[in-house]
Parts: structure tokens; sequence; C-alpha cells
């Protein structure tokens, strides 16, 4: 008796919790198959739903062009911090270059709020002719997430047994061609949460991307809906859909790989 | 070139001669074997040490360089200026109050969502089964772009259609609309739920993972002595958990000091300067005001801040972790 009034607390905190972080999500859903004075009623479900918000925001704003842009931008990001990331991280935690600055360095690095790096780059940028670029911007990006990335891989690296190493290294092969062949086959699931959270980080991020890529062909998305709001979707129907279909990229992302997301930011601690 | 000779001491200058050979010797030495296999090895991290350096290192110099300078965004370094901009951020009550306001949110976020999370990772971990179903799912908040997560509080808060609003007034709670984000506090706690909407399933995550690394047998031992749910807590948990905790509150510190676009999609500083973070105040210096000396001097004074709250958590952190090894 006592241990079942227990399990049906720990089921509706757990049914709360779960409907506190779905509601935005469902509540902007909601709103997308709302018309403007359907919204003003203040409930929760559409009293008469309808499809025309989809196609209007598409229509009305370069909102798939944006799309568009976040998603090669931070993909070419991702791949920019992992050809980084790796071979230093192996350098650091196994070859032990740099190891008495370096990782706090690298650390410490992020510790600094993202306002920091805002005007020195945009001038760097500027100097370069990369501002409005997207080319600029994937730089910035690849740049920017080395310290998450690094913080996520070391554990994965420090897992690999040195026996394993030294074999390699017995039958010949030199340190680059281990990491690559031996090594990294091995930290996958790592390599891969790593390479999805770099991508997140860049397709979400807002503060660089509204100072460093100003004009519409290198607009990304985030900058782009908070745009949005003040110019030509004054419909809150438009603005959801507008909304969601950012989202969207970045869910199916962690849905398909939520194996190794949740291992990677747990530094493989829940299997 | 002449050479200085002390009177009458050839055999000071044979020490000379030997030292140099000495040391010519060492230098040979660096140059052929440790430093070649330096230098090789260093490719390893020379580009991860390049991009920090654009992304660290130079902006650092730079806004020194920006600091003390008359600086407009379009006409940077127009005059050498000293002290100036760092007397005129000082002793300006706006900026003091933002930082002030940055400091206080990051502390009082950071506590709040450690105890939400780690009670959340307590109920995951209670529900065996389906905790690891509910955990992938609590990750998409985490997922989302922050812009998105703005747009959607500020449509569940607005005053004209907000649910909230609509619930409140079904239920007869209130009569008229409440503007959320257009209250001094209530914006404040507004950007807080959206925050903790966003950040507070990361920090479950950890918890999680941090309890899951604790061994088994130790709540055994607790439930045969006969201990209650919270003695195990306060008891068991908590001083195991300890150094973890520190780490994961020190790591959602540094987190909170970056907040932005919460504040800017929400409540864009309103009302008035209420949720003006310090951020935010500098972004409004250098790209609505083009103030981009005075905004570089407010930058370093707001990094000086952001170390001086967290360098104390970095001690207590590795403290925790070092008595942890102790008694191990």
């Amino acid at each position: 008796m006592h241990s079942l009034a227990k399990k049906a607390a720990e089921i509706s905190a757990a049914a709360l919790t779960l409907g506190f972080f779905a509601l935005p999500i469902a509540f902007l859903i909601s709103v997308s198959f709302k018309t403007p004075d359907d919204v003003l009623l203040g409930r929760f479900l559409p009293t008469h739903p309808t499809l025309e918000n989809w196609p209007t925001a598409f229509a009305v704003t370069d909102l798939a062009h944006f799309i568009l842009n976040s998603v090669i931008a931070s993909i070419l990001a991702g791949l920019l911090t992992i050809a980084i990331a790796l071979p230093a991280t192996y350098g650091m935690v196994r070859l032990k270059v740099g190891q008495a600055w370096l990782p706090d360095f690298t650390l410490s690095s992020y510790v600094a709020p993202p306002i920091v790096a805002v005007l020195p780059l945009f001038y760097l940028l500027k100097a370069v002719g990369l501002l409005n670029s997207l080319f600029g911007l994937i730089l910035v990006y690849g740049f920017m997430n080395l310290p998450v990335a690094f913080w996520l891989l070391a554990p994965f690296l420090r897992q690999v047994p040195v026996a394993i190493e030294e074999a390699a290294a017995l039958d010949g092969a030199g340190p680059f061609v281990t990491l690559v062949r031996v090594v990294a086959p091995m930290i996958a699931p790592g390599i891969a949460a790593t390479l999805l959270i770099s991508i997140i980080l860049s397709y979400n991020e807002f503060l660089l991307a509204s100072t460093l890529s100003q004009t519409d062909a290198a607009r990304t998305l985030t900058v782009g809906v908070s745009l949005f709001q003040g110019e030509r979707l004054e419909n809150p129907g438009q603005m959801a859909v507008a909304s969601l279909a950012g989202i969207v990229p970045v869910y199916v992302l962690a849905l398909f790989g939520q194996r190794w997301l949740v291992k990677g930011l747990t530094h493989g601690g829940v299997k | 070139m002449p050479t200085p000779t002390s009177p009458g001491s050839a055999s000071s200058a044979l020490k000379v001669l030997s030292l140099t050979a000495t040391f010519n010797t060492t230098l040979a030495s660096l140059r052929v074997e440790p430093t070649r296999r330096l230098s090789w090895r260093f490719l390893w991290v020379a580009p991860l040490v390049a991009a920090l350096t654009i992304t660290t290192v130079y902006p650092g110099i730079f806004l020194i360089a920006l600091a003390v300078s008359d600086s407009r965004l379009g006409k940077p370094f127009r005059a050498f200026s000293a002290l100036k901009n760092f007397v005129a951020s000082l002793s300006d009550p706006l900026f003091l109050e933002a930082l002030g306001r940055s400091a206080t949110y990051a502390v009082a976020s950071s506590f709040v969502q450690l105890i939400l999370g780690l009670a959340i990772a307590l109920l995951l971990s209670a529900l065996v089964k389906s905790g690891r179903f509910l955990m992938s799912l609590i990750l998409l908040p985490l997922m989302t772009p922050p812009v998105m997560v703005g747009i959607a509080w500020k449509l569940i808060l607005a005053p004209a259609g907000g649910l909230l609003n609509g619930v409140l007034m079904n239920l007869g709670i209130t009569d008229a609309p409440i503007s959320f984000l257009g209250t001094a506090g209530l914006a404040w706690l507004s950007v807080g739920v959206a925050d903790v909407w966003q950040w507070t399933p990361f920090i479950a995550i950890l918890c999680f993972a941090a309890i899951a690394s604790l061994p088994g047998d130790v709540f055994e031992a607790a439930a045969i002595d006969g201990a209650n749910a919270w003695q195990v807590f306060r008891r068991i948990l908590l001083p195991l958990l300890a150094p973890q905790l520190a780490a994961i509150f020190l790591l959602r510190l540094v987190i909170a000091f970056k907040i932005f676009d919460l504040v800017y999609v929400l409540t864009f500083g309103g009302p008035g300067f209420h949720t003006t973070t310090a951020s935010f105040h500098i972004w409004r210096r250098a790209l609505e005001q083009f103030d981009v000396g005075r905004a570089a001097a407010e930058t370093l004074i707001f990094t000086l801040v952001v170390g001086v709250v967290t360098l104390p958590v970095v001690w207590l952190a590795k403290h925790a972790a070092k008595a942890e090894a102790g008694h191990a």
C-alpha cells in the first residue's frame, strides 16, 4: 500500500515534469493552426483549425533559404570542429603535447561569454573580407565550439586502453595512422556525439550570426526568425510556423542520435 | 669586436669560455634532438592553438586596444583616450546595475536549476525503465534554438491571447490580463522560467549520470539499516555526490553568464532596464549606439566580474574532487 502510493506520487511527478517540458512546443504546434482571431481567445487548442499559416509563412519570408543556410553552416562548422579537435585532443591526452597548459587554456577559453568575441571578430572578418559570408560564419563556429568538443572527446580518449595503441605501434603504425585506423573507430560514439552537439550549437547560435552576417544572402535561421518578430510576421500563427520549421531539423538530428547524445553529454557515464 | 678583459684573470676567461661551450652544446642538443621532436609533435595541437588564438587571445588584445581609444563602430581607433572609457563605465550606474544583475542571475539561476535538475534526476532513477525513455525526451529543450524558446514562451505569456492569461482568467484568478513581460519582477521571472525550461534537462542528465556512477551496495546497506528516503538522500547521496554537484554547478554558472538570446527575444532588456544583463547592455552600447571603445571597456570589466564570481567555484570544485580522491 505504502509503495503503491509512492509509485503514484512518482508517476504524477514525472507526468508534471513532462508536461512542463512539452508545453511550449505543444503550444507552438497548436498556435500554428490558429487564425489571428482564434489566437486572441487564449485557449490551448485551436477552435477552427486552419492550415493556411504553413504555406503563407514560407511564401512571405525567405524561411526555406535561411534554414538551408543554417543547415549548411552548422554541418560544415561541425566537421571543421572535429577535424581540429580530434587530433588535438589525442595529442594532449595520449601524446602529452602541451599537457601542462593547453587543456586548462582550452577549457578556460569557454568561460568568457560570447559577447567578448563579437567586436573583435566583426573587425577581423571585415578586414579579411569575410563579413556577411557563410564561409566566415563557418570558420567562426568551427573555432568557437572547440573547447566544448575537447571537453566531450577527452573522456572517451582516456578510456581507450593504452595496450591497443602499443600493439599498433609494434605493428609499425605511426601515431596518426593509429588514431585514424584504430582509436577513432573505437570512440566512434564519442565522435558522433561531439559532431552532433557541435552542429546543434552552431545551428542554434544567434548573437554572433546577428552581428557577423547581416545580409539576406548569408542570414541564418535564428537571425531571420528574430527579424520576423518586428517585420513581416505580425500574425502569431505564422510566427509559430517559422519557429517550428526551424526546430524540426535539430529535433530530427536529436532523435536520430539520442543514444550518442546522452552518452556524450554524460561522458559515457550512462549506458 | 672588443672583448671586455678583466685584469690578470686567465682563469675567469677560461671559465667564460667553458660556460659558453656548455651553453652552445646545450643549444645544439636542444636544436637537434628534443626541439625537433617537440616541433613535430606540436603539429597535433597547432590548429587548435591557432583557432584559440583567434577566438580568445586576439579578442583580448583587440578589446584592450579598443578600450583605450575613442572608437565608433564604423571608425575605430580615432584617438588614444587612455582610461577614459574605463572611468566612464565604472561611474555609469546603468552599467554597474547590469553587472550586478548578471552576477545575481547567474548564481541564483544556477542554484535553482541544480536543485530542480537533481530532483528530476532522482525521479528518473526511481522510475528505472521509463526513466531512460523520459531522459531522451527531456533532451529536446536543450536542443531547441534559444530564439525559438523565447518565441514559444512569449506566445504563452502574451497579454493578448497568451495561454497563461487565458487559463488564469478562465479560472477567475484575474479579471484583466497580466503583462508578464512588461512588469519588472515578473519579466525576470519569465526569463528565468524559460531558462529553466531550456537548461534544467541538461543539469538533470548530468546529475543522473553522477547518481548512476555511485556503487549500488551503499543504498542496499542503508535500506537494511532501515534508513528512510530523506535520510538516504541527506546522509549518503548528498555527501557522495558533492564533488560532482560542485562541478555541475560550475558548468551551469559559466553557461548562465552567457545568457543573451532569451533576453533579446522575450524582453529586449525591459521593461525599462529591468532585465538588461551585462551582455545585453554591451551589445546595445556597441551595435545601437556604436560606441565600441566604451563597449570594449565594459566587456573587459564584465569578463573580470565573470572571473571573480567563477573562480571561488572552480576552487571549490577542485577542492571537493581532491577531498573525494583522498577518501578513496
